[in-house]
């Protein structure tokens, strides 16, 4: 209330309104400016506070000078005429001049038309930096605020009275931006790559190398790396297996790709068998050139490479949030036909190493023909060597890994069972290798909404049987699980300790996560979808509708609230019912005629009325106690609502 | 449907007249798509179609605030050729919401109306200076609004006009001047009553010597024994030409009516007197002329 107070008593001049408004939509480009702005800024802001005249010609002169300096020094090295042709110089130099510009009009305290018409200039500016979830907001808020800062000066620096206009207005306008929203035609140009993006962190939890020692990647995070949304509902839990890289070669203490002179074809489609899903993503910062499909991938997705072996790149490193639609069938086997080459790279294993297990493989080999029957027995064996899944593993014999880890000290997790294994399958004669990406987590899914964390870093065997590769979830013949790991796998770090915080939590990332598939990243795409989508399912676009004039009707009632007349006292206003009443009648209130006056012209006139004139009558008695005796008690309050609504 | 039916006659009533902020929202309309469209920012379009939804919003907004007042001419005194005098407006807001920045224009003049609470009214007084004598009409007046965004100059034609006449221009000889060569409207004295300062009316007979040896200035008084006859002015006596005379009779007809002195004027084809036509009617018959 002291707000509201403070908003109607506070009557500003149109300076001090342009003031406001240039604070607000200079707050984003304050954190573009270099150092040498900022320090140019600070100065003009100095100025502006302790110096309450007019500035002079000499000082104008000076800021001028001044700007001049502080806009070389900010673009010294990078400026060059070659550099004019990128866009985000161009763009930033042009906010340069501006500030110079707009500071030395100010100074002099006269309001031309560049000084007011600069906002929004410096608004139009601004969105070409940013483009994230919180400058959405913000550019919100933004365009209330310019709109309350021009109506309060339209209504003589009244705060309260443009606020309450804006409000009017914006809620007015709301419902026509909805609509243009989603229905204003785009064309398919992609984003530009310059300006700062919503996220630029890197993520961690898979980079195409896989350390069995103690470099072993171990991320244990619950940072984000991806976010998928599927269009109908989420796959079962053993279905989550999102693709990353290949390993063929066993160099020990870790395990890497094929050599470079190996190259697998790329190719456009793939036949694969399973039940079809379709999904986006939303990748964060990598820093790596692998996009991440879900077992087994269709096709390549746009502006990417899929191999034979089903992984998918980008040509360059990603280093900004990337949205990519793609299809899978969810099946845990594709047909491939292996090459020389490839064959001989799944089939290699050092045979002197390891000799505990290849001794072991021999006896499989000896007892079983078939590639089926031996890779069960390596199974069994694996659940009969009653391994431990830990993430704190004691560190193997890197010379003989899978010895180490199957015989001796018999705990490890995903990387290591994976290693082992297929150690053991090739052995045994089976081209293997191993597949490491993500195994996304259904605790992180709501609706068909999953959010993949670095934690999900996974690795898993692929063997090659009846020209068929088969997914092998290597960790699942794990006896049991370290008692420190189990803690951290199902409670996480600290924060997530409480599951109604994790649950929040999953839901700000949802709603985050619907907002920017459906606002910042809406494009053609996914306006030919929603109309598809709407031809084919008319509950949608009742749905559709019906939300729409939902939206209306509170905007309309939110408007309603704000245009309505205020009253001096809370008694006139409670007399309103009745005044409008006797304006229906033909009485009006005339110039300087008191209340009391009104309502005895009221009843002199009226007199054959006897019930009504006996309210009316106490009404105006009600009114002046409680106006003029001060006598504003809830009870007064309330006894004159009850005789107003008798009295007409 | 009657609240349409209403705001379409108001729409009707009001002109629209772009400014140049007007420009200013089509250039950044304009600089928007193009920032939009290229690249699919879609922070761009939600602005874009903020900065085009607000502006569509704000001619409604503007042609209700300005519509619903409603002007009526008030009379506004008396008016006199080449002196400054005022026409007077009342303007009721016939809205229970405020009106904002409201400008009531008159014959080259503009006075700043601001804001007018919703259901009141409030008068404006325009300042006017006639150039003759005579019947007027002063017309063409409009009220103006550039609420809410500037984008729109908003014109509500004033559709009454007043009518009026503009009096004589008083000037010429002082009533004192004239006073002074008709001996008789003072009378016979019969007892003197006091002192009292000269102010240029009074014979020179009156002049109380002994004061103007002190410094001061002043006059003999005395009670008159009875009242000469009333003051009478002949329009053909009174000055070169016509309008010279008319000018100078209507300065006399006001500092008779400023001393509570009854007069009368031999005028062509007919006498005037005060006291059976009212100052007005005599200065009126004196404007038509």
């Amino acid at each position: 209330m002291k707000s509201l107070k403070f908003l109607q008593d506070t009557k500003l001049t149109p300076l001090r309104l342009l003031d406001m408004g240039y604070v607000i939509v200079l707050l984003p480009l304050l954190l573009l400016l270099k150092m040498p702005m900022l320090v140019f800024a600070l100065i003009v802001v100095a100025i502006l506070f302790f110096k309450k005249t007019p500035a002079s010609n000499l000082l104008v002169m000076f800021i001028f000078f001044l700007g001049i300096l502080a806009v070389y020094l900010s673009l010294y090295g990078t400026f060059s005429f070659r550099g004019l042709s990128r866009l985000k110089l161009f763009l930033e130099f042009l906010v340069y001049v501006l500030f110079v510009v707009v500071s030395m009009q100010r100074l002099t305290q006269k309001i031309n038309f560049y000084l007011l018409i600069s906002p929004f200039l410096f608004l139009a500016l601004s969105l070409f930096f940013y483009h994230g979830i919180l400058m959405l907001i913000y550019v919100i808020f933004e365009i209330f605020f310019l709109l309350w800062m021009i109506l309060a000066h339209r209504m003589q620096g009244n705060l309260l009275e443009g606020f309450r206009s804006s409000m009017v207005m914006f809620m007015y306008s709301l419902p026509w931006v909805v609509i243009l929203f989603i229905f204003f035609p785009r064309i398919s140009f992609e984003h530009a790559t310059y300006g700062f993006k919503s996220e630029t962190v890197q993520r961690m939890g898979h980079d195409g190398t896989m350390y069995i020692d103690s470099k072993a990647l171990l991320v244990p995070s619950d940072r984000i790396v991806m976010e998928v949304g599927f269009k109908g509902e989420i796959p079962l839990s053993h279905q989550l297996y999102f693709r990353g890289s290949i390993l063929y070669v066993d160099k020990k203490n870790h395990w890497e790709p094929l050599p470079k002179h190996i190259k697998r074809k790329n190719k456009d489609f793939y036949e694969t068998k399973g039940e079809k899903v379709e999904y986006k993503v939303t990748l964060y910062p990598t820093q790596k050139s692998w996009i991440y499909l879900l077992d087994m991938p269709f096709e390549a997705v746009k502006g990417s490479t899929l191999d034979l072996d089903l992984i998918s790149t980008v040509k360059k490193p990603i280093e900004e949030p990337l949205h990519y639609s793609a299809s899978s069938s969810l099946s845990g086997k594709f047909h491939d036909v292996l090459d020389k080459e490839t064959y001989k790279a799944s089939t290699a294993f050092s045979t002197d190493s390891n000799p505990e297990t290849y001794k072991v493989v021999q006896e499989i080999k000896d007892t079983y023909a078939t590639p089926q029957k031996k890779v069960s027995a390596i199974i069994e064996f694996f659940k009969a060597q009653k391994l431990t899944y830990s993430l704190k593993p004691e560190a193997l014999d890197i010379n003989n890994s899978t010895d180490s880890f199957l015989f001796t000290k018999r705990q490890g997790y995903c990387v290591h069972f994976a290693s082992s294994f297929v150690t053991m399958a090739r052995m045994a004669g089976i081209p293997s290798r191993i597949v490491t990406g993500y195994k996304a987590d259904l605790g992180n899914a709501l609706k068909n909404y999953i959010a993949v964390k670095e934690r999900d870093a996974h690795a898993w065997a692929e063997l090659y049987m009846g020209e068929h590769w088969i997914r092998v979830e290597t960790t699942a013949t794990a006896y049991g699980i370290e008692a420190d790991s189990l803690r951290q796998q199902s409670t996480g770090v600290d924060k997530e300790r409480n599951e109604v915080m994790k649950k929040i939590n999953l839901y700000l990332m949802y709603v985050k996560y619907q907002v920017e598939t459906w606002i910042l990243y809406y494009s053609n795409v996914r306006q030919l979808q929603l109309l598809q989508y709407a031809k084919e399912n008319p509950k949608f676009v009742f749905t559709f509708v019906f939300s729409l004039i939902l939206l209306l009707l509170m905007t309309l009632l939110i408007s309603a609230y704000f245009k309505r007349t205020t009253y001096t006292s809370k008694a006139i206003e409670i007399l309103q019912p009745l005044m409008r009443s006797l304006k229906k009648r033909g009485y009006t209130r005339q110039k300087e005629e008191t209340l009391h006056q009104f309502f005895l012209r009221y009843v002199d006139e009226n007199a054959e009325k006897k019930e009504q004139i006996s309210a009316i009558q106490a009404v105006d008695k009600l009114y002046e106690e409680i106006s003029y005796g001060n006598d504003i008690s809830q009870k007064s309050i309330k006894a004159l609502k009850q005789i107003v609504k008798k009295s007409f | 449907m009657k609240s349409l039916r209403t705001f379409i006659q108001i729409h009707k009533s009001i002109k629209q007249h772009a400014t140049v902020f007007s420009a200013v929202v089509v250039v950044l309309l304009f600089g928007l798509f193009l920032e939009a469209y290229m690249h699919n920012f879609n922070l761009v379009y939600i602005t874009l179609f903020f900065v085009f939804s607000l502006a569509f919003s704000a001619g409604p907004i503007g042609v209700l605030n300005l519509g619903r007042l409603q002007s009526t001419f008030i009379p506004s005194g008396r008016l006199f050729a080449q002196e400054e005098g005022k026409i007077s407006l009342s303007i009721y807001n016939n809205s229970s919401t405020d009106a904002w920045s409201i400008l009531v224009y008159g014959n080259n003049v503009t006075v700043p109306l601001n804001y007018l609470k919703g259901e009141h009214s409030s008068i404006v007084h325009l300042p006017f200076t006639p150039s003759k004598r005579g019947k007027f009409r002063y017309e063409n007046c409009y009220l103006e609004s550039r609420y809410p965004l500037s984008t729109a100059r908003l014109t509500l034609r004033i559709k009454e006009q007043y009518e009026g006449v503009v009096y004589a221009e008083p000037k010429g000889r002082s009533l004192a001047s004239f006073l002074n060569e008709e001996e008789t409207h003072y009378g016979e004295e019969k007892e003197f009553d006091g002192l009292k300062e000269y102010d240029g009316s009074q014979r020179l007979s009156h002049i109380h010597w002994a004061s103007v040896a002190k410094g001061e200035l002043s006059v003999k008084t005395f009670t008159k024994e009875m009242q000469t006859s009333n003051l009478v002015f002949d329009f053909y006596k009174a000055g070169k030409d016509d309008e010279a005379r008319l000018s100078q009779l209507s300065l006399w007809v006001l500092e008779c009516e400023k001393k509570h002195f009854p007069f009368a004027i031999i005028f062509p084809h007919k006498n005037l007197n005060s006291t059976k036509e009212s100052i007005d009617e005599i200065l009126e018959v004196l404007a038509r002329y």
